[in-house]
């Protein structure tokens, strides 16, 4: 879990420099008139996570505020000697990374010289996956090459992890060399 | 990066080159702007006037492909006009060294290249050793054989004139650049420069990279806050992806993969040949056989060399650009593709979507359905009747929607924790990975045939259920002490007698005790230097500016306090500073090596001259692929040391029917192949049209007006695209030849909200010659009104 | 108590475009996608889905140096805003800050303030009710009023990356403003504070690099006579004469040129038009 402890209080602290000018109790504001006019500010009640943004490699930190099981708003996180609290227009709409309905929800299927997806189950997709995947690699294992070992396939090729944690990335190149790949590439390359 | 994002403030000039960071990586712009508020200078080179330009202090234009000839001209400048930090380069770089006689270069070519295979000979680059087999040096930098001199006769070529003339820079511009820049070379100033995929992309990234590397040794820059050579990375963890070697040519930690070469066939074979004598890499046992343990834990023995028969050994050149070609040609039939979009994405896309077809099944993990999944498809130009892929769509979770740590360009590993369960049915990667082996395994368990020996050997122990614990993966990443089970204090603590594992030795340390995972340090007070030490973890060893002994002079005194990161404590007899010493902290400067920053490489100090690279040791000129004019500085044309595939996976285009130069780059709405931007709603809203840029004096000469639909086509393709007429491209003037240059975003693809046709499918497919990065940023083409 | 203002500094802004994602994010504001610019200009202006839109203007001064601007645009609050002078519902109204913003309670859309803005910021959004039909509201920037309630800034304020944009008291921020004028004046000679005295200043003020019509701005915009006419007389006469309770009624026997865009041309001397 979390182990920052980011409650309501620290946050408006944290929210920019001129929050503290801006004081409620300066303007006069009574905090059951403002909530009696306006409807309850919209993270109000939501859980706020820290996170680091997906795009680009400056690693920005940004807030991400759940309410209700969606996401709420986004923000930059204002502890991150980063960005301190700023970020570019893609930072900002990372909600929309869990808000978009052009999100995948279910494992998809196409068989060959189909026209269509089907929805699968996981555990149908880990199966199916598992022996077409050894399929191929039994028949093109190479163990030996002039004497040597050189425990390889030559016809399964892995691409893309630049966007995978590095505990996945780490499995990953795992999982591959384990494999027997050397067609192992990925964004860095392109 | 070898210094770090908020370190950027502390520049006088940043020389902004093969990048466009207000666009492409705006929150750097946050340190240049507190930068330029002390007094720094922005300059900024681009063929196109962007909104890092016009934040700039200084822009010049060059045509895309000659950056070798505009930094080339640079060194010629600094060293002619004497703007050298001389002490550093005598100290520091290997510019003392002497270069044996067999060093030659003439018309465009170094000694020893063999034409028929394209490849030099570098034995032929070596230096003049004395007995006990180090260089000879001469301090004075005047022997005619040193690197110095060599160097100095070299860049001669890259007059002033001659640059302009191939870059097509106005002449006052470029003196301006160079004059701004080289002004950094006095003590108590300090340049950065920072480049992205403009300068990598190309059949001569590496040596485009190797002239910043130069000119900032001159400079006496590396090392220094606000210095360094700063690659700004495009995705948020292609750092690490890096780190953790999903390349064909590495293990994690940059150890460089065996290859089924007889002296690779022990591991006491590989490590005789590829353990350098001196410098930090001396060390590389120890961190292949810690990796071998983390691998194959008990299944790694003394007996079996640890394992190292198990890893695969290739015979050749795996890269991307190989790797669809041999697709293309029916050589695969599998791939497996975590979050990645290469019909939109690769070089000659529309062949690589072609392809996919070839491929008996793909396993494609993503967020979203993309034009990669989806090649089948009658959208996609497809006839799914006839191809017979069979696809397998699995849905990934979200960054936040999962918990895991990613490495940003400033090598910082920062946590991100889960605020969200994932959407719908979609699963972490961490898990994904983790069931397919454990599928895969089970598939095998019960083998013991050739194919079956490694897999079983793996080692794979992240507990039982369906969701890896993730604890556990970082933990194997640190390391562990075999002998007590304590997790590793850092990588000096690793051994090569299979006492020690470490699944990355870069990493280790960043676990280095119960319940302390750095990567989730934020407390963020400056502890010095803007270096913010505990904030997350920096790899290695929480270093945040790599090389800070070159901050110091020789006696270990800061050149200047100014400019001081780590000095020597004569009282505490080690070093100390703002940062964590990249220098092993109790060498004294008069203990042997205590003058050598540059730890990692044997010898200790840096190559301005890199007898190792593929392409010789100094960046020479030579026109991209396709090229608009003749190669003015030599007969060669393009870099004689690049792999040429031939056939239709590579058609040439000729400069008579494709004389306009094009080139790629990216928008500040949209990510890569665009797969993550153009699904989201705001940002497709801001964002939403594929356009080719081109100048008011082009499009007047092919009658286009803004807004116009044209076709840009080249030897590969043609794509429909908005015509955006722009003052901010002008066209070059070369030997009194005027090049038009058109530049053109690469994001679009026909899924998602925002959709448009993909640039890709103009770009060649031929990449640099010591990484084989394609060329996208210099490629032939012509443009009409679509109607 | 105070007044509160949003200071844009577009010397500052490199033209990220958060801010218009952090505005669209923050008050929910549906995507609208429109026909290509002929630039890299998403919106020709604002709406009443798309509160600030960044605008981008090549500009090669006469000397013929190029230069790329940007600029922020949304809701200026004016301290005398015509919007406010014409609504008939006071639903538009000045807030505790000194900002401008809509009760959409009260507003029936009759479009007033749409009319008579002199930077045609507020426009009207169309909903439908539960039984399908339409209604329109005004809508426009609120400067984010209930993030200033609680003692936050703006979401556009809070995102920028350059410093581009503050927000704080009236007075802090033209003292900023004015030691920017001061800093760039060398490089930008035609520089200038905006903050325009025809509609009493405003509560978003810029520094400009370039005079306002190489912005699209009006030179010197002011409340429409027609406007002043309406709130000042015809309303309050209206009222008595009637006792109506939606002086909108009223306000449809209003000419419409009374209200009309083109009436707003005289009102201003020169100046360019948004574009």
């Amino acid at each position: 879990m979390v182990e920052i402890n980011l409650n309501r209080r620290q946050f408006l602290k944290l929210s920019g420099a001129t929050a503290a000018t801006l004081a409620v109790v300066e303007l006069g504001f009574n905090e059951k008139e403002v909530h009696a006019q306006t409807k309850e500010l919209k993270i109000a009640k939501a859980t706020v996570t820290p996170t680091i943004c997906a795009f680009c490699g400056v690693g920005c930190g940004i807030l991400v505020h759940t309410k209700d099981n969606t996401v709420v708003y986004t923000e930059g996180d204002p502890d991150s000697p980063v960005n301190e609290g700023t970020l570019c227009s893609k930072g900002t709409t990372i909600r929309q990374v869990f808000t978009s309905e052009k999100r995948l929800t279910k494992p998809l299927y196409r068989a060959p010289g189909s026209k269509k997806w089907e929805e699968k189950s996981w555990d149908w997709m880990y199966e199916t996956i598992a022996k077409r995947t050894k399929e191929t690699r039994d028949k093109t294992f190479i163990e030996k090459e002039n004497g040597m070992f050189v425990n390889k396939t030559e016809a399964i090729a892995s691409l893309g992890g630049a966007a995978l944690d590095n505990e996945e990335t780490y499995l990953l190149a795992k999982m591959m060399r384990g494999l027997g790949v050397v067609y192992l590439e990925h964004q860095a390359r392109i | 990066m070898t210094n770090h994002w908020s370190d950027l403030q502390n520049t006088d000039c940043a020389l902004i080159m093969g990048g466009n960071p207000a666009e492409n990586h705006p929150i750097s712009f946050r340190w240049l702007t507190k930068a330029k508020e002390k007094g720094g200078k922005i300059v900024s080179v681009d063929p196109r006037f962007t909104r890092t330009s016009s934040k700039a202090d200084v822009y010049a234009s060059l045509r895309s492909g000659t950056d070798i000839a505009f930094m080339g001209g640079m060194i010629n400048y600094a060293l002619e006009n004497n703007l050298i930090h001389r002490e550093y380069v005598a100290e520091y770089t290997n510019a003392s060294f002497i270069v044996k006689k067999d060093f030659e270069f003439n018309d465009g070519l170094f000694s020893g290249y063999d034409e028929a295979t394209r490849k030099y000979d570098k034995t032929k680059w070596a230096f003049e050793t004395d007995e006990e087999g180090n260089p000879k040096k001469d301090k004075t930098l005047t022997h005619p054989r040193s690197v110095f001199q060599l160097m100095r006769k070299h860049f001669s070529r890259y007059d002033v004139d001659s640059v302009i003339a191939v870059t097509g820079t106005p002449k006052e511009d470029y003196l301006k650049v160079c004059e701004t820049f080289c002004s950094t070379s006095k003590i108590g100033k300090s340049g950065t420069i920072m480049y992205a995929m403009g300068t990598t992309q190309h059949t001569v990234g590496t040596q485009n990279v190797r002239a910043f590397g130069i000119i900032q040794l001159l400079l006496g820059n590396i090392g220094l806050p606000g210095g360094g050579i700063n690659a700004m990375r495009g995705e948020s963890n292609v750092q690490g992806s890096t780190d953790f070697a999903l390349l064909y040519h590495l293990l994690p930690g940059y150890v460089g993969t065996p290859t089924a070469i007889p002296e690779h066939a022990t591991l006491e074979g590989y490590n005789t040949k590829e353990t350098p004598s001196g410098g930090y890499w001396s060390n590389k046992p120890k961190f292949l056989v810690s990796m071998l343990k983390a691998w194959y834990g008990p299944n790694a023995t003394k007996a079996n060399e640890f394992g190292y028969q198990y890893l695969p050994k290739g015979n050749k050149n795996y890269s991307h650009i190989n790797l669809f070609n041999a697709m293309y040609k029916g050589e695969l039939e599998g791939a497996f593709l975590f979050g990645t979009n290469p019909v939109v994405g690769g070089p000659n896309a529309g062949k690589e979507k072609e392809a996919l077809s070839n491929l008996k099944w793909m396993v494609a993990v993503d967020l979203w359905e993309t034009e990669t999944s989806a090649f089948w498809q009658e959208e996609a130009g497809s006839d799914p009747s006839k191809i017979d892929t069979e696809v397998f769509l699995l849905p990934a979770a979200s960054s936040y929607e999962k918990e895991g740590s990613v490495s940003n360009s400033s090598r910082w590993m920062q946590y991100r924790w889960k605020a969200i369960d994932p959407k719908g049915e979609s699963l972490a990667d961490l898990e994904i990975i983790h069931m397919l082996v454990k599928n895969l395994k089970g598939l095998y368990k019960n083998e013991s045939s050739a194919a079956a020996k490694p897999i079983n050997a793996l080692y794979w122990n992240f507990g039982e259920g369906h969701h890896p614990d993730i604890d556990l993966v970082a933990r194997e990443i640190n390391g562990y002490d075999l002998s007590t089970g304590k997790l590793l204090k850092g990588f000096g603590d690793l051994k090569d007698d299979g006492t020690t594992s470490s699944g990355n030795w870069i990493y280790s340390g960043f676990y280095p005790e119960e319940g302390k995972n750095r990567s989730k340090n934020r407390d963020n007070k400056d502890t010095g230097g803007g270096n913010f030490l505990n904030w997350a973890y920096a790899w290695p060893a929480n270093r945040r500016i790599l090389y800070n002994r070159a901050s110091a002079d020789p006696s270990g005194k800061p050149w200047s306090d100014k400019k001081a990161v780590i000095w020597w404590d004569e009282s505490q007899k080690k070093w100390t500073g703002n940062d964590i010493p990249d220098f092993k902290p109790t060498v004294a400067p008069a203990d042997p090596g205590g003058t050598n920053p540059f730890i990692m490489i044997n010898g200790g100090v840096a190559g301005v001259y890199a007898p190792t690279l593929n392409d010789g040791p100094f960046p020479e000129h030579y026109e991209p692929f396709e090229s608009p004019v003749k190669n003015s500085f030599s007969s060669q044309e393009i870099n004689p040391a690049v792999v040429i595939i031939e056939g239709e996976f590579n058609l040439k285009g000729d400069s008579k029917k494709y004389p306009i130069v094009g080139t790629t780059y990216r928008v500040s709405e949209h990510w890569q192949s665009g797969s993550m931007t153009r699904n989201q709603e705001w940002l497709s809203e801001l964002a939403g049209h594929m356009y080719i840029e081109m100048s008011e004096e082009l499009a007047k000469e092919k009658g286009i007006k803004n807004k116009d639909k044209i076709i840009v086509s080249s030897a590969r393709g043609d794509i429909k695209a908005y015509a955006m007429v722009t003052k901010r491209f002008k066209p070059h003037m070369m030997n009194g030849k005027k090049v038009h240059q058109v530049g053109m975003p690469w994001h679009f693809g026909y899924k998602g909200y925002a959709t448009g046709d993909t640039a890709n499918r103009l770009t060649p497919h031929i990449g640099d010659a010591n990484t084989t990065i394609p060329e996208y940023k210099a490629f032939l083409c012509d443009i009409r009104r679509a109607d | 108590m105070a007044e509160y203002i949003k200071y844009v500094d577009v010397t500052k802004c490199d033209g990220c475009r958060a801010c218009m994602v952090a505005c669209k994010n923050w008050n929910d504001l549906p995507a609208e996608p429109e026909e290509f610019q002929g630039s890299v200009q998403s919106h020709a202006n604002v709406t009443a889905n798309t509160w600030n839109v960044l605008s981008f203007i090549e500009h090669e001064d006469s000397k013929g140096n190029l230069d790329y601007l940007f600029r922020h645009s949304s809701c200026f609050h004016c301290s005398d805003a015509a919007c406010v002078k014409v609504c008939p519902e006071d639903a538009m109204h000045y807030t505790d800050f000194g900002t401008v913003d809509v009760n959409s309670d009260k507003c029936v859309g009759c479009g007033y303030c749409v009319q008579n803005c002199p930077f045609d910021v507020v426009q009207l959004a169309t909903y439908k009710d539960k039984n399908g039909k339409e209604y329109k509201k005004a809508q426009k920037c609120t400067m984010c009023v209930d993030r200033l309630e609680e003692g936050m800034q703006p979401a556009c304020v809070t995102t920028c990356h350059t410093d581009a944009m503050e927000f704080g008291t009236q007075e802090e921020m033209l003292k900023k403003a004015e030691k920017r004028l001061s800093e760039i004046k060398d490089k930008y000679p035609n520089a200038m504070i905006y903050n325009p005295e025809g509609v009493g200043g405003t509560h978003t003020i810029y520094v400009l690099a370039e005079k306002p019509s190489v912005y699209g701005l009006p030179e010197k915009p002011k409340v429409p006579t027609s406007a002043v006419v309406w709130k000042d007389y015809a309303q309050p006469i209206g009222k008595m004469m009637l006792g109506a309770t939606s002086m909108a009624l009223v306000g449809a026997f209003v000419s419409n040129k009374l209200f009309n865009k083109e009436g707003k041309g005289h009102e201003e001397d020169g100046g360019g038009s948004h574009e």
